[in-house]
């Protein structure tokens, strides 16, 4: 059970979907200060920049912090592990004195 | 980025600067705006009376008391930056000593651009007193009406939006019968 929350809790993406999320949090902050900047200037209203920047803000926010299943399409591939890993390692200590 | 914490933080680094950049170019687009509005300004009538300084009961002082007008158009002033202005008229003077002042004897606050419209008749809302304690040999006086633009993000601008053509000299002190 505890396990399970804290799974839900740390929401946990792959390193494709950290490439992923970094890209679109850049450009969409860039965009959305660029584009709140102007449609404020344009209709000469500072609630409109502030707005737009917040409601844009919350929209992103929806959009790449949950673990959404895009951001985990490339799960790590482990290799798998060696059986007889502490058997060669102990034979491999004996060997080195002689 | 891998846990939910670490997006959180990493784009709201991010959106923290992006705001700082935004509230930048609201600032400096205050500088786009170059409007310079003039009105006028008239004296009507000025008065020098004695009376008794504020603080010490027993010391004679004089008092002006001005009477002036003021119209101007000042909804040039309003953009998208623009809280509110401060308005201030303000009579400019040089005293006994040599000594150039500048005392600003009445003002106005306006929020709105369709309150920016002013036309006042008005008198001085502050003291127009004389450190010396008289308005003799004093120099004629230039009456000026000046803004302060108050932005929502950015620097305060100053202006002068009316001046009198001609310095007013101050008049003899009449005696309260």
């Amino acid at each position: 059970m505890q396990e399970h929350l804290q799974s839900l809790l740390e929401a946990r993406i792959d390193f494709e979907g950290q490439r992923l999320v970094g890209q679109i949090v850049q450009l969409s902050l860039v965009a959305i200060t660029i584009i709140s900047f102007l449609l404020g200037f344009a209709l000469q209203s500072l609630r409109v920049t502030f707005v737009t920047f917040g409601l844009s803000t919350a929209v992103l926010a929806v959009v790449v912090l949950p673990p959404w299943p895009m951001y985990n399409r490339h799960p790590v591939q482990f290799l798998p592990p060696k059986e007889n890993k502490v058997k060669e390692g102990s034979r491999d200590t004996l060997a080195v004195p002689s | 980025m891998h846990s939910l914490y670490s997006r959180f933080n990493n784009a709201t680094a991010f959106l923290s600067s992006c705001l700082m950049a935004l509230l930048a170019a609201i600032a400096l687009s205050s500088f786009l705006f170059t409007a310079d509005p003039k009105g006028d300004i008239a004296i009507g009538s000025i008065q020098v009376l004695p009376g008794n300084a504020r603080r010490y009961a027993n010391k004679r002082q004089e008092f002006a008391f001005v009477n002036f007008n003021v119209t101007a158009d000042l909804t040039s002033l309003f953009n998208w930056n623009t809280k509110q202005l401060f308005l201030y008229v303000s009579a400019e003077y040089t005293n006994q000593q040599g000594v150039a002042n500048e005392v600003v004897i009445w003002d106005q606050i306006v929020h709105r651009e369709e309150d920016a419209r002013i036309s006042v008749a008005g008198r001085n809302k502050y003291h127009f007193r004389e450190l010396s304690a008289s308005f003799r040999d004093v120099s004629p006086a230039f009456y000026t009406l000046k803004y302060n633009v108050m932005p929502y993000v950015g620097v305060l601008t100053y202006g002068e939006a009316a001046r009198t053509p001609n310095p007013v000299p101050f008049p003899e002190q009449q005696q309260l019968s």
